[in-house]
């Protein structure tokens, strides 16, 4: 496998395969699997016919079944968190479970045009012949509808209200008109569409309440449990791992650490509720999380000697804590001097690091 | 479905798990007039408040037991416990039904199937699906077995014994077994049948409390507090719902979607039916992911979130309380001999229209007609009693800004408006049953409340403050006892807080008394009590002000309140107050801030003229008394209305010389002192003092020799003034 990155229909194809096999749970029209095993591919749980079914997402059982739930109805999904609580990954694997495919994607842009939404042409062939199927360059989301699969629209909030406007006739008559083939495209059972929303971008680009009720929507929580976080970041990180083939293991001690670390300074408490905390304004999500881990095992790799140490991590903290300026740094320092520095362990490793990397 | 099974099989006789000497009340129960929930109140009757209420909401089994029971003509009767005998119970007497531990085999079988909690169990296999008899029993049973592989708790044990026991003599009275009809906890039934009842176990009972039962309304916000039983008190009204839709739950929840539809509209939201119509289908479709046979509470919360909360669980929960918990409150029907408090209660609220729901709502009354002085009253001797119902919220009902203001004393007697929360809930009419040995009527416990506090005595500010309470809640008796009480420890007390605190009390009530119409008091009594009281308090004052620092506060809070009662009350003989006001001032004996305090109170009240006044600084805070002591004098003196002392320029020449006197070593050692004293003043207050501080130098000005020792002092003043406004400039830049 040569590919950086495979798609979640075919990096879990075996899954996918051995749930279809056993199913036997009513479908709705258009569906691979039953909503049952959609819940059991995404939360994970016993193997079936052997094969191990992964969690896909780590939190709660009932926020998952209200998508799938919203999904088999007429009404489309929103996903709203904040950054990095897993909504495109949860789009990506509810899409490939239910339509096999996860490809079917519009990335909501400045720039998203409405052509993008629905359909342009191939101006060579378009001169050459006039208006025909063959010239005719057909959206994702006007792809999703004819093979009545599952569209997805990442960042809805980004795109201009124009956009978004043109999304209400789509998701409501559920049909595309091309005028100049004198062809209306109705959508094929199945079709539907998932939206993921930032709520740092609440205001950008506001949604109508007509284009809102579309959707039904779902919060992605942002973590909470120490214990669920640290199991998502180092699976995640895990499959990063073999995905790209470079990078070391962290000591779990150390992803421990790093969790804690991003917890508190998110919550801006300590754990133990007696210490207040300045806040960064970077993000600390999950995701920056993960991709902090990440990199520490490759610094580690690459230039240190032996496995992944706190100073690894510091460096590979400093990039993602310096995003919104140097403020933050100063955050994280001072958390380092009242914190780290009384606690044991790598705690100690981290505060001497912290001092080399994180000064002024 | 119990009426379907009755239906069926008609017993003979209904025997219901539920204290055996209630069952007089099951007449009053089933009345056509009696509209649940309302709940059996067992309560103590030798003296000790204790009680335990056994709560019956429409949809109970036992309820509908009940009431099929009269319907056709069947006797019915209670088999547990006594009232005494459960109240004797070592443990919980609130809930009569805590039997599982928190971690309760329930709780596991919930975790088991993947749901949250046992009440969500229990919706969900035993509520919703529509079951028949036998699945129902299949299921029932498998749990109640379940339940019993858990720890047991003795007295459970011995319940069953009681129970089996009342079935037997059942069955002595010659019914046939087949006719008899048992509506008990699965539990027990279980017991019943496998024959496990251990008989031995009867001798574990408790031995009964004096006791006495009635019915009292109850309220779904009080049901739904109930968790972990499994009755489904989660939500109330959702339950009512079903079961008014004949156990019909997925009509019950389009019924509560459709009522937090409107009630977000109400609120301001965008709600379109659309949206509705989508949160009941979501609610649907999620129950049939789950397995459950009907969407529960959880499904429409989660539903409703997703469609008329766009994702904010916030938007949605309050109109959801409200649509499954709601705030009704039961009512009993009138036959039932209420007690005489309780008739006495609900007659006052409903004449005075005071809020008889169980959500809390905010009123005021303004003192100023006799109906509202009445209501006041009312709920006075309601919190005296310590019922709850209303508590007070100040005089103006703004919380935080009142927030110190005490109910009753010296301030309830000025005010001219009061605002109350009251919000009733069972525990009202609990506390007014309880409350019946101290007496048939509210004033009557009012009183006996009184008169315990009275017997437990206390200096005479304390009892002034309990005479005020008497007045507020219009109990003269005790309040004349109150009086006399007064008098007495008056003679005794040497504490000059306690005296001036009772002063005042006195004082406030032959200025406000009339407002609250004590004419059986009396001015003739109150007036020479109170002359005795204050010029007892005048003459203790010198001595009581010898104190140290850390005594120093509440003396000087009760030589403001002479100070003002001096002034302001004709009655009072304003010269003592004045004379031995100036006898403190001038003693270098007391505490040198309370002669501060006085000195400025007399100056402010014109006893001194400017001369006098300066003279008087200047001589407390010349180099020949100690630095420690000027300031403290100072600090005392800066207390009272600093702005017109600062405006005094005589007043800040002293204090200019006081300071530029100062040795730099000693000046280190008094700026501690120095800066607690100055920084009571405000922003104006601190710029009068600096121009009448510059004023003061221009004269220095002139005499050059002298200018440059001056300046040189001067840097040790400003550096004072200066750490002064330094601190005035940050509190600026923290506002801005």
């Amino acid at each position: 496998m040569s590919e950086i990155r495979q798609p979640a229909e075919v990096k879990y194809a075996a899954e996918l395969s051995a749930l279809a096999a056993r199913d036997s749970g009513p479908k709705p029209p258009g569906w691979r699997l039953s909503p049952k095993a959609v819940e059991h591919y995404l939360i994970g749980g016993e193997p079936v016919d052997g094969v191990p079914i992964l969690a896909k997402y780590v939190g709660d059982r009932s926020l998952v079944q209200v998508m799938i739930a919203t999904l088999a109805s007429d009404r489309a999904l929103m996903l709203v968190g904040e950054p990095g609580t897993a909504k495109s990954w949860l789009s990506e694997h509810l899409s490939a479970a239910i339509s096999g495919t996860s490809a079917l994607v519009v990335q909501g842009t400045a720039g998203t045009s409405e052509e993008q939404l629905k359909y342009s042409w191939n101006y060579a062939l378009l001169l050459a012949e006039g208006p025909s199927q063959r010239a005719l360059v057909p959206s994702p989301i006007l792809r999703a509808m004819r093979e009545g699969k599952f569209a997805r629209l990442e960042e809805i909030t980004r795109t201009s209200s124009e956009v978004q406007d043109a999304l209400i006739s789509v998701l409501s008559e559920k049909q595309i008109v091309i005028p100049e083939l004198s062809e209306i495209v109705s959508a094929e059972r199945g079709f539907s569409l998932i939206a993921t929303a930032n709520t740092r971008d609440r205001g950008v680009n506001e949604m109508s309440a007509a284009l809102k009720r579309r959707f039904n929507f779902v919060t992605v929580p942002v973590v909470q449990d120490l214990e669920q976080e640290l199991k998502i970041v180092t699976q995640r990180e895990k499959e990063l791992r073999s995905d790209y083939q470079v990078g070391l293991e962290a000591p779990a001690e150390l992803s421990r650490l790093l969790v804690t670390l991003f917890q508190e300074l998110r919550s801006g408490t300590t754990k133990d509720g007696k210490t207040k905390l300045r806040s960064t304004s970077a993000v600390l999500s999950t995701a920056e999380a993960i991709s902090v881990l990440f990199s520490s095992g490759i610094l580690a790799q690459s230039f240190g000697n032996n496995g992944v140490t706190p100073e690894d991590l510091t460096r590979a903290l400093v990039g993602a804590i310096a995003k919104e300026g140097p403020e933050d740094l100063k955050v994280v320092r001072e958390y380092c001097e009242t914190v780290a520095k009384a606690r044991p362990g790598p705690w100690k490793a981290l505060y001497d690091a912290s001092k080399k990397h994180l000064a002024d | 479905m119990l009426r379907r099974a009755f239906d069926q099989t008609p017993p003979a006789l209904i025997l219901v798990e539920g204290p055996s000497d209630a069952t007089p009340l099951i007449e009053v129960l089933v009345d056509p007039e009696t509209r649940p929930p309302v709940a059996i109140l067992g309560y103590r009757t030798d003296g000790t408040p204790g009680s335990s209420a056994w709560p019956f909401a429409s949809y109970s089994p036992e309820y509908q037991a009940l009431l099929w029971a009269k319907e056709h003509g069947v006797p019915a009767r209670f088999i547990d416990l006594t009232v005494g005998q459960s109240l004797a119970r070592p443990k919980a007497p609130d809930d009569p039904e805590v039997e599982a531990p928190t971690e309760s085999p329930g709780a596991i079988a919930a975790q088991a199937r993947g749901l949250r909690s046992f009440d969500e169990l229990w919706e969900a296999y035993y509520e919703a699906p529509a079951h028949d008899e036998a699945s129902f029993n299949a299921a029932i049973m498998a749990y109640a077995a379940s339940l019993r592989e858990g720890p047991e708790l003795p007295l459970s044990l011995a319940r069953d014994a009681v129970m089996a026991q009342a079935i037997e003599a059942a069955i002595d009275e010659g019914h046939t077994p087949e006719a008899i009809a048992v509506v008990a906890g699965a539990a027990h039934v279980v017991a019943f049948l496998s024959g496990t009842v251990d008989f031995a176990r009867l001798r574990e009972v408790p031995s009964a409390l004096p006791s006495a039962v009635t019915l009292i309304p109850y309220s779904f916000p009080r049901l739904s507090e109930q968790l972990g039983y499994g009755a489904g008190n989660r939500a109330p009204l959702l339950y009512q719902k079903a079961h008014d839709a004949d156990t019909n739950f997925e009509r019950a929840g389009l019924e509560v979607l459709l009522e937090l539809t409107d009630h977000l509209r109400l609120s301001g939201f965008q709600a379109s039916l659309a949206d509705t119509i989508e949160a009941h289908r979501l609610s649907r479709m999620l129950a049939q992911i789950r397995g459950k046979a009907a969407p529960g509470l959880d499904e429409l919360r989660e539903a409703a979130t997703a469609t008329l909360g766009r994702g904010d669980p916030q938007v949605v929960e309050r109109g959801l309380v409200q649509a499954t918990i709601g705030k009704n409150v039961g009512q009993v029907a009138a036959r039932i001999g209420k007690s005489s408090l309780q008739e006495e209660f609900w007659r006052e609220v409903q004449a005075r229209r005071l809020p008889a729901t169980d959500a809390p709502e905010r009123f005021s009354l303004r003192l100023g007609n006799t109906l509202e002085i009445e209501s006041s009253s009312f709920l006075h001797r309601l919190r005296l009693a310590e019922v709850p119902y209303a508590h007070f919220l100040g005089r103006e009902g703004r919380r935080g800004k009142n927030e110190d203001e005490s109910p009753g004393g010296y301030a309830a007697l000025a005010r001219a408006k009061e605002t109350w929360e009251a919000q009733w809930t069972p525990a009202t009419d609990i506390g007014l049953v309880e409350r019946v040995v101290l007496g048939d009527t509210l004033e009557q416990v009012a009183e006996r409340c009184l008169e315990v506090r009275l017997a437990e005595g206390g200096d005479t500010g304390a009892l002034a403050e309990l005479l005020l309470d008497a007045v507020v809640a219009a109990c003269p008796r005790s309040a004349a006892r109150a009086l006399s009480a007064c008098g007495v420890a008056a003679a005794n007390d040497d504490d000059l807080p306690s005296l001036a605190k009772a002063t005042r009390a006195l004082s406030g009530l032959l200025s406000f008394g009339s407002t609250r119409a004590q004419s059986s008091l009396g001015e003739a009594a109150i007036g020479p009590l109170l002359q005795t009281l204050y010029t007892r308090a005048v003459l203790r004052a010198p001595a009581a002000a010898r104190v140290d620092e850390q005594g120093a506060p509440p003396i000087k809070a009760a030589l403001r309140i002479l100070h003002e009662l001096a002034l302001a009350q004709s009655e009072l003989d304003q010269d003592l107050w004045l004379d031995t006001g100036a006898q403190i001032a001038d003693d270098w004996s007391v505490n040198p801030t309370c002669a501060g305090l006085v000195t400025g109170l007399l100056y402010v009240a014109q006893r001194y003229d400017e001369a006098a006044i300066a003279e008087r600084v200047a001589l407390r805070l010349s180099l020949g008394s100690e630095p420690e002591r000027a300031a403290g004098f100072l600090e005392g003196f800066l207390e009272v209305n600093a702005l017109v002392l600062v405006k005094s320029k005589p007043v800040v020449k002293a204090l200019d010389q006081f300071l530029t006197q100062l040795e730099v070593g000693l000046f280190k050692d008094q700026l501690p002192l120095l800066r607690r004293a100055f920084s009571q003043l405000g922003k104006s207050e601190r710029r009068y003092l600096l121009e009448n501080v510059l004023a003061a130098r221009r004269l220095g000005d002139q005499a050059p020799a002298a200018k440059a020792i001056l300046v040189e002092k001067d840097r040790a003043t400003l550096a004072a003034v200066n750490t002064e406004l330094a601190q005035a400039l940050d509190d600026l830049d923290d506002l801005l």
